[in-house]
């Protein structure tokens, strides 16, 4: 008896997951779980597919739904301004979070060292309605002092609220990467920016990539910043579904919402896909 | 071709600086295979790392050809560095990392091609020029970053423990490889190891360091014969550290009486120890087991046990002092039994606490 017991923990160890599996709880939970996260959005994705102006009723399979969205001249404009805030916001956020990221990395001990990532860190910590709120009050100040207005100050804000989100991934990946290969480039007579160039830049794309495809994502779904900051003429999809729905869902917010699931799924996909090539 | 002159490196501030090294000297000859021997912490890779020029020197200077380069960038200096884990870029194949120095110093592509070709061959890596560096073994990584360091042709390469890493066989054969390739591109080698052995084996001169400062310097002969220091003579190996008496100077050499027996005359590196007490190394290989009764015995003691090696015997002998020594002999003595001992005096070596 006392031999078989070490031997029936040995064989638990072994068959771990099918045994999980026979838990009676597990099973069903994972269901429950798969189910609330993506049911809602299924259901969503089937009737933008829906030949009729229900979105409870199920007719027959038409795509006249995003025939009527893409005719829709108001979401053909909404979706560019959302793709070029978005942009525009990886693009500059991305590079700040690698400077900062290098800095905080690679510049030595310097005072304040931790005060700064904390600071870079700090937004992700405060509630975004009070962000939305301040960054509105100051951005009204700076419209009436310089006299500029335009979409540029809704790409400002999205750029600084991305800037944490690009940050962690790309501080992390440095972070983990030893400096003996920026050393040993300089060594073999590389200048800074040499080194940079085409020792840690290469070896650091891919904590770049996530943190660009975290950016991006994060500017193409935010609401509440936006909601406070854009003006006349700059809205959003989200700002668009956001307006539609005041009048009631329809099939053709459903088939908007769609469109904006498959943007993000595609940057997602696209930021796995390059990772992958570099391996 | 290098020289450091009262070179300290400080770590760190106020209470809690660390002293990594202490005014140190050192000239290293032009196309040399020089070695820094000495256990871990005592400063090896930061005397390393300042040739390198990746950390700046406290206070003193460096030198390479007589030209003061302490201050340098490392991209700036005609110095590569072999680092202990490779640092092979991996995000490269091996002739572009071989290459990559040459590419930095903006050669024509065309010398670049041959250098890489010319530096496969030298560490036998021909077939291996399109392979990514993580497809290869340790030993090929190895040689790998041995030939990048070399591509450039610089007046020095810094070793960093490059073979500790490699399991025996692949050491052996790696020493062997180092030697060759030192002597067939006659470029002055730096290597760095806490292992005796293999810096004897392989050096044309030895620094050997203890907590931040160089002990000695010496051809690997004069380190095994005549260590001056004991931490020298403890690390270099086997040989016994014997108290003694020390009566004073004459001419170079030291008088010392050993515990029970006469006065002799013995080596010592300079005439700097004050008359007392001291320590004398004896190689085991220059002693000479006699009676215990013989009246040229220098020491006397009883044999604990001895044991054979294949060209004589080792016998572990307990002086009177209480002090164990070891002794090479074709002959043992039986354990127990009282002996004399009559080391050769003229390997005596006085040391320097
Ligand atoms: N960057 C640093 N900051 C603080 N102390 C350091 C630093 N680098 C080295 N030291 C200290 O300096 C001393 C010498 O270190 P060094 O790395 O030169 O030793 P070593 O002889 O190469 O040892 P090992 O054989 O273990 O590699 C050690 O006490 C070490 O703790
Ligand atoms: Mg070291």
């Amino acid at each position: 008896m006392d031999k078989a017991t070490p031997k029936r923990t040995l064989f638990r160890r072994a068959t771990g997951s099918r045994e999980l599996r026979r838990q009676p709880l597990f099973t069903g939970l994972s269901w429950l779980v798969l189910l609330l996260l993506y049911a809602p959005i299924a259901v969503l994705i089937v009737f933008s597919f829906n030949d009729n102006r229900s979105v409870v009723v199920w007719t027959e399979a038409s795509l006249r739904w995003y025939e009527t969205a893409i005719g829709n001249e108001n979401v053909r404009k909404a979706a560019w301004i959302s793709i070029q805030v978005a942009l525009t916001a990886t693009g500059v956020s991305t590079v700040i979070a690698t400077m900062a990221a290098l800095a905080t990395t690679r510049g030595g001990d310097f005072r304040g060292k931790s005060a700064a990532i904390a600071l870079i860190n700090q937004p992700l910590m405060i509630p975004e309605i009070v962000t939305a709120i301040a960054t509105l009050s100051f951005f009204s100040i700076l419209r009436k002092l310089t006299g500029i207005s335009g979409i540029g100050w809704l790409m400002l804000a999205h750029t600084v609220f991305c800037i944490p989100f690009a940050f962690m991934p790309i501080r992390a990946r440095l972070a983990d990467m030893s400096d003996t290969f920026e050393l040993a480039a300089a060594d073999l007579y590389a200048a800074p920016w040499q080194a940079f160039r085409h020792v840690t830049l290469p070896l650091l794309m891919p904590g770049i990539l996530s943190g660009a495809m975290l950016a991006f994502v994060v500017s193409l779904d935010d609401v509440i910043i936006t909601l406070l900051i854009a003006g006349p003429g700059e809205t959003t999809l989200p700002l668009y579904i956001l307006g539609q729905i005041r009048r009631g869902v329809t099939p053709e917010v459903n088939a908007v919402s769609t469109i904006l699931i498959l943007l993000t799924v595609a940057m997602v996909a696209l930021t796995f896909a390059l990772q992958r090539k570099r391996k | 071709m290098i020289d450091a002159r009262d070179v300290t490196k400080r770590f760190g501030e106020g209470a809690s600086a660390v002293t990594a090294l202490e005014r140190v000297s050192l000239h290293v000859p032009e196309g040399s295979f020089f070695t820094l021997l000495g256990p871990s912490g005592c400063g090896k890779t930061t005397l390393l790392r300042l040739i390198a020029g990746f950390e700046l020197p406290s206070e003193g200077e460096i030198a390479l050809d007589g030209e003061v380069i302490g201050h340098l960038p490392p991209n700036k200096r005609p110095v590569n560095t072999v680092f202990q884990n490779y640092a092979l870029f991996p995000h490269m194949s091996v002739a572009r990392n071989i290459g990559f120095g040459l590419e930095m110093l903006n050669r024509p592509k065309a010398e670049i091609s041959a250098t890489v070709e010319e530096m496969l061959d030298l560490v036998q890596l021909g077939a291996f020029a399109a392979r990514r560096v993580d497809q290869l073994s340790g030993g090929q990584q190895q040689r790998v970053a041995l030939a990048r360091a070399l591509a450039p042709r610089p007046k020095v390469l810094l070793l960093d423990e490059p073979l500790s890493a490699l399991d025996l066989k692949l050491r052996k054969g790696m020493q062997g490889e180092l030697k060759r390739l030192q002597a067939e591109t006659g470029i002055t080698f730096v290597f760095v190891t806490h292992d005796q052995g293999e810096a004897l084996a392989m050096s044309d001169q030895i620094a050997v360091m203890s907590a931040g400062a160089i002990q000695q310097v010496g051809t690997p002969e004069e380190i095994y014969t005549t260590p001056q220091s004991r931490f020298v003579a403890d690390f270099i190996g086997d040989t016994n550290i014997v108290p003694a008496e020390l009566l004073g100077y004459e001419g170079d050499k030291a008088r010392i009486r050993f515990a029970g027996g006469q006065a002799v005359l013995a080596n010592a590196a300079s005439a700097t120890l004050a008359p007392g007490a001291v320590h004398v190394a004896i190689r085991p290989e220059t002693i000479t087991v006699c009676d215990a009764a013989d009246e040229a015995a220098l020491l006397h003691g009883t044999v604990l046990d001895s044991s054979y090696f294949g060209a004589g015997s080792q016998m572990r002998i307990r002086l009177r002092g209480g002090t164990e020594v070891q002794a090479q002999v074709a002959q043992p003595s039986p354990t127990g039994c009282e002996v004399g001992l009559i080391p050769d005096t003229s390997m005596l070596q006085v040391l320097v606490d």
